[in-house]
């Protein structure tokens, strides 16, 4: 590691904040490090404070708030969530989008909120996530407000949050509980990759929502579809709403089919 | 920044640089050279050693983030001049080639049969996806899994045509 | 040497054994020379072009010299060694132009890694960028740049190698054998195909790595994980101009080799800065992404292949032209072109022949030796055109290789005759057809294709290569008895992971008819102390260097045997021993112990009479000649190994997506040593030619900067991408020379696999593949006979290392090539 910076490990959430105020865009939050360290190490991030979410408490683990909903925290691991009993029986589309997310050590370190918070267009974690209405609560010294997933990201590597802001939580509502989906990852190799193209289904309150990854400048959307509607028209409306490139890892064609492919055999799976 | 931790038992006080990770810091500062360094990007598990029970990427976590935890390294498996039951699987089975990934893989097999005591060959497969090998082909690996296992191993000879 | 008669029952010779230093690696106490840290050491770092092809225009190193804890700072402007294996292309930092992207142009020597790096940074380089060549058949066209320009005054190893100066071939190799426009003249069917391959990395889970210590007087400590002691020393010499016995290279476990550590890589340059640095020892390790651009990679091939076919499926003649693009420097390339190029046919009788093998510079990093030394590139267009050969004329497949198969009697291109005992093709072929149930569908397969929808498909693919080696190749080896009966065995071979050491301590122990436990076949490496061994490649140490084990043991027992004549008064041939004592055959309680003799035997007055046991074996191979630089004929093969892959594969005949559900391979190794050690070899290097066939090649943009230079976008096969079921088979047609009868298999296991995964690909879905890697969006392409993506380039719409899809017709016979 190059790159020299002054890492804060606070205990107390106010102190996080304070912190996060004062450095603003001349800090990170450090949660799992397996996207922020792989980045400082490429010279790609320069930052002069590194700011570890881990130390404090209640940061961690699965949760739950008032109303009932998924809460995860900024340490909250993705082994965490595929750990959590109550996703596994209730959010199976999280299950799916987590289990394939590189490898058993990266799961044990990389988070949930690390994998959506720098609008990676390739996130696995997101496409669950819009399709389940989650919600962002970003917080900062002033407060607090509550965004929803399919407003959190809004251009390449680009999300709502301001630089003294932080997204605290994701709370994945209750209502989402028992919806059915799945999720379809193009690799390269069977072993752990990034996604080439993902496409994850829900199946909520009798609409159908699709969100694909790796196929635009950011997760994206595509929600409230007929639950009876055929499959050549589900594969059209998806189709408008990505825009896949071509680069080292695939071509747009391959990538606009393939989504078409796993659109078709999701809704043959889940809806029947 | 000073950083205290446990490695393998024994406990180790150090000043540290605060960009400095945590394979770094174990095969430099503190001579535990077991664990390897194949890519620096969390991709091959070169690296990989138990922090707090878990096994994660060293080159991906920060010395000064491992304050207080235990770290348990290749090192430690031997205990008493004998090898461990994982080991010695490994041994009989040839499952060491250049031994170079070996260190990593020994940890994710461990972290895999302590949450799962039987794993199918799938199970062992997607154990140890993250720890790449490029002399083994891996086949011999997942064998001394199942044996260690108490499981059968099917195909396990060469044949003479 | 002939040693595989003995009727007697071999106790450790085909047999399993544990790995020798097994214990080490498994503990983490094994030292690699990544682990090693020298008092007073410092740590380097190297300044890379981000150029593909640029004059340096000047170099500014006053603020790196500057910087606190920077103890020397290197340039090309003040190295004026050249190096290069066989042709002498290659400075130790560019000097005046950069010729491939991360070309090393300056280095820098600092207490810590951090300072080298923040003084690489400061280093400024300013460069006029020049238009690269990129594509090996564009380098072939009039007025493409020339990547070296000076070629006609370098320095060659004119026994074995053509440059043709003014043009970008480092070398060109021919092979003439009969009369092949008479052949196509009387065939029945003429079919011309062009296959390629892309270029990969050996990726070795340790990187380059090396720590030199230039000492005042030139007295020089090289620490390398590296294949072959000896030619480091000797080729570090050549270009310093010191005597050999100045340099010692040490080379303590190695982390993986596959060929990209046989020759001599980062050492000079290490060299180099320790001597700016006052003598302190300096220590370079590549990082992963500098082992995929700094560091040598595989070449590139692109292979046509014209075949004339008699009405009965008989091969009658063949014309081969093979383009390998060699990268900036021609290093060991200009050496796989040569060995390719007497093998290209593959094991088939080829009666009438012609071959034309270049080796191309580019401006791209360059190729390296590399497991199967050209054959896993060349075998991909052969196997597949075999197969394409077969669907034309109408003939299975597996009948029209088994119809054309070498076989005792036939000859090989180079002329050489094969006998009952070069080994068996044939039997490899059959075995591995039968394994994957070739040909049919089995009643559990087709109930899958039913319920699955997929497709399965069936295919096989044959492959034989002989060490590509020099004809005088030699090695030594010396056994020392300690006083206790123990024995150290010194080799000058190096143990890569292959188990060398392991399987000379059973022929040692075997031949001593000593037990196992009782020989150390020592690791480490050491030129001071080792015998010379030519290089650790080529599958060839195995018979040569297990030759020269069976000799040292001859000529240890011989020594303890005439200090026993004397002691017990008896005649030498009438005397026998086991593992402890040499006695009377006849009389066996009368006798002496190995341990009272070992070094010297002393009389209970005093006297004493022999000395310490140090059996010396030398085995130097026989009978190999040069070949004839016009017509390829010659004798260079040391030993044939043949072999087969058989692969049942399942394909998405929607998507392209597939998998390979089972793998089974076959080698004619003579006699297995250690049967472990073979499946070893046999399933790593399956596993390694399938990431070569699946996901592995280097992807540049147009500017020849290359875009995948770590694991992000570099994939390697993992545990989830090995085959459901992996079946490996042996077959033992003894090597009359070779150490019980053995003869080497450390490349073959990579070698068709490709080939016989684009087969039964085809077979399943008909999908015709002819490049490399096959991903699955090649198959979908094939499947719909898309226009096939160019496998190398990115981000633009025509790519940047193939050419113009409309003018890349190339026509080897028009004037542009001599």
């Amino acid at each position: 590691m190059l790159h020299e910076f002054k890492y804060l490990a606070p205990r107390r959430r106010a102190e996080l904040l304070d912190l996060i105020a004062e450095y603003g865009a001349r800090a990170k939050v450090l949660a799992g490090g397996t996207d922020l360290l792989v980045n400082i190490r490429a010279g790609v991030m320069k930052p002069d404070f590194i700011v570890d979410a881990k130390k404090v408490e209640s940061y961690s683990g699965v949760g739950r708030n008032d109303a009932g909903a998924l809460v995860f925290w900024p340490a909250t691991t993705i082994n965490d969530v595929l750990q959590d009993a109550r996703v596994r029986k209730d959010f199976p589309l999280l299950a799916a989008c987590g289990h394939d997310l590189a490898s058993y050590q990266i799961r044990n370190r990389a988070t949930v909120i690390g994998n959506v918070v720098n609008a990676s267009p390739c996130s696995d974690m997101a496409p669950a996530l819009l399709c389940l209405g989650a919600n962002a609560v970003i917080v900062s010294k002033k407060g607090e407000r509550i965004v929803p997933f399919k407003e959190f990201f809004t251009g390449v590597k680009k999300t709502v949050l301001m630089a003294d802001e932080i997204l605290e939580r994701i709370e994945v509502p209750a209502a989402s509980a028992g919806v059915r989906g799945d999720y379809r990852k193009l690799k390269r190799i069977n072993g752990h990759d990034l996604g080439i193209v993902g496409v994850a289904l829900a199946i909520k309150d009798g609409k159908i929502n699709f969100a694909i990854s790796s196929a635009a400048p950011t997760p994206v959307l595509v929600e409230g579809l007929p639950e009876k509607i055929g499959a050549d028209e589900a594969v059209a409306a998806v189709d408008k709403a990505i825009s896949p490139i071509s680069d080292v890892r695939c071509t747009k064609e391959y990538r606009a089919y393939m989504v078409s492919v796993y659109v078709r055999r999701l809704l043959q799976e889940v809806r029947g | 920044m000073k950083v205290r931790l446990t490695v393998n038992g024994g406990t180790y006080e150090r000043d540290v640089e605060e960009n400095s990770t945590l394979l770094r810091f174990l095969r430099e500062d503190l001579g535990f050279t077991g664990t390897k360094e194949g890519c620096g990007a969390g991709e091959c598990g070169a690296c990989t050693v138990f922090m707090n029970g878990k096994t994660i990427n060293s080159c991906m976590v920060l010395a000064v983030e491992a304050d207080g935890a235990s770290i348990e390294t290749i090192e430690g498996e031997a205990k008493g001049g004998s090898l461990s039951a994982i080991q010695e699987a490994f041994d009989k089975h040839h499952a060491v080639q250049c031994g170079f990934c070996t260190s990593g893989m020994i940890m994710s097999v461990k972290e895999l049969l302590q949450r799962n005591a039987k794993p199918t060959v799938d199970e062992i497969k997607e154990g140890i996806e993250g720890n790449f090998c490029r002399c083994t082909g891996y086949e011999q690996i997942v064998e001394a899994v199942l044996d260690v296992s108490g499981q059968k191993i099917v195909k396990g000879d060469i044949n003479h045509a | 040497m002939l040693e595989n008669s003995n009727p007697r029952d071999l106790k450790y010779v085909g047999k399993d054994a544990r790995r020798s230093e097994g214990v080490e690696k498994l503990t983490g106490a094994a030292v690699y020379v990544s682990d090693m840290s020298l008092p007073g050491m410092l740590y380097a770092q190297v300044k890379k072009s981000p150029h593909a092809r640029a004059k340096i225009l000047g170099i500014d190193v006053s603020k790196a010299e500057t910087l606190d804890g920077v103890r020397a700072v290197l340039t090309g402007a003040e190295l004026n060694y050249r190096l290069g294996l066989y042709v002498v292309d290659k400075d130790i930092l560019a000097k005046t132009e950069v010729r491939h992207y991360g070309e090393a142009v300056a280095a820098v020597a600092a207490d810590t890694l951090e300072i080298a790096k923040k003084a690489v940074d400061l280093i400024e380089v300013r460069y006029e960028v020049l238009p690269p060549v990129l594509n090996h058949m564009d380098a072939l066209k009039e007025g493409a740049p020339l990547v070296h320009p000076d070629l006609g005054k370098y320095d060659f190893v004119k026994a074995a190698f053509t440059p043709i100066p003014g043009t970008n071939i480092a070398n060109q190799s021919k092979l003439r054998k009969g009369d092949v426009e008479k052949g196509f003249a009387e065939s029945e069917w003429i079919i011309d195909r062009e296959y390629t391959n892309p270029s990969v990395q050996h990726v070795p889970m340790e990187t380059h790595v090396a720590i030199v210590e230039w000492k005042k007087g030139d007295d020089i400590v090289i620490w390398s994980s590296a294949q072959s002691p000896f030619t480091v020393r000797n080729l570090f010499c050549y270009a310093f101009k010191l005597p050999l016995n100045k340099v010692r290279v040490q080379i303590p476990h190695v982390g993986g080799g596959f060929g990209g550590k046989a020759g001599i890589h980062i050492e000079p340059l290490v060299a180099c800065l320790s001597r700016k640095a006052n003598g302190r020892p300096v220590k370079f390790q590549a990082t992963r992404e500098e082992e995929f651009s700094l560091l040598p990679c595989r070449s590139a091939l692109t292979y046509r292949i014209k075949t004339g076919v008699s009405s009965d499926g008989k091969i009658l003649a063949q014309r081969m032209w093979m383009y390998w693009d060699a990268g900036a420097y021609a290093d060991y390339a200009v050496n796989v072109t040569r060995a390719s190029g007497f093998s290209a046919a593959g094991p088939y009788e080829i009666p009438n022949a012609w071959i034309d093998a270049y080796t191309v510079y580019t401006n791209k990093p360059y190729g390296t030796a590399y497991r199967g030394f050209g054959h896993v590139e060349f075998h991909w267009g052969l196997e597949r055109h075999m197969e394409l050969v077969a669907q034309v004329i109408g003939m299975d497949s597996l009948e029209f290789r088994l119809k054309n198969a070498l076989r005792p009697g036939s000859h090989t291109l180079t002329g050489e005759e094969i006998t009952e005992n070069t080994g068996n093709v044939v039997k490899c072929i059959e075995s591995v057809a039968s394994s994957i149930g070739y040909g049919k569908l089995s009643i559990d397969e087709k109930a899958r294709e039913q319920k699955t929808g997929r497709k399965i498909g069936k295919g096989i693919a044959a492959l034989h290569k002989a060490p590509a080696m020099p004809p005088f190749t030699a090695t030594a080896v010396i056994i020392k008895m300690n006083s206790d009966g123990t024995v150290n065995v010194n080799v000058g071979l190096t143990e890569i992971g292959q188990g060398s050491t392991t399987a000379f301590a059973q022929i040692v122990a075997e031949r001593l008819r000593f037990r196992l436990d009782q020989v150390k076949v020592t690791v480490e490496k050491d030129t001071d102390r080792d015998p010379y061994d030519w290089q650790t490649v080529a599958s060839k140490g195995l018979i040569l260097t297990g030759n020269a084990c069976i000799l040292a043991c001859d000529d240890l027992l011989k020594q303890a045997y005439e200090t026993a004549g004397q002691v017990l008064r008896a005649n030498v041939c009438d005397l026998d021993h086991d593992d402890t004592r040499v006695f009377l055959k006849h009389h066996k309680s009368h006798g002496v112990t190995f341990a009272s003799m070992s070094v010297g035997y002393a009389y209970s007055d005093g006297n004493a009479i022999g000395g310490p046991f140090v059996g010396v074996g030398r085995y130097t191979a026989q009978g190999l000649s040069n070949l004839d630089k016009e017509t390829g004929q010659g004798n260079p093969a040391l030993d044939w190994t043949y072999g087969a892959h058989g692969i049942v594969v399942e394909v998405d005949p929607e998507t392209g997506e597939f998998k390979v559900l089972r793998v089974s391979s076959c080698f004619d190794v003579g006699k297995a040593i250690n049967p472990e050690l073979v499946r070893g070899q046999c399933i790593g290097g399956m596993v390694q030619g399938l990431g070569t066939a699946v996901c592995e090649g280097y992807i540049y943009d147009e500017k020849g900067r290359l875009l995948n230079p770590s694991f992000t976008d570099n994939k390697i096969p993992t545990a989830r991408d090995i085959p459901d079921i992996i079946e490996t088979s042996v077959v033992e047609t003894p090597q009359l020379d070779g150490p019980f009868g053995a003869r080497g298999v450390g490349e073959h296991p990579m070698i068709s696999v490709a080939p016989a995964l684009g087969n039964a690909i085809q077979h399943a879905v008909g999908a015709e593949l002819t490049h490399m890697p096959i991903r699955a969006e090649d198959v979908w392409r094939a499947m719909l006979n898309k226009e096939a993506v160019d496998n190398w380039i990115t981000k633009t719409p025509t790519g940047s290392c193939r050419s113009d899809p409309a003018s890349r017709i190339h026509n080897p016979d028009s004037a542009a090539l001599p």
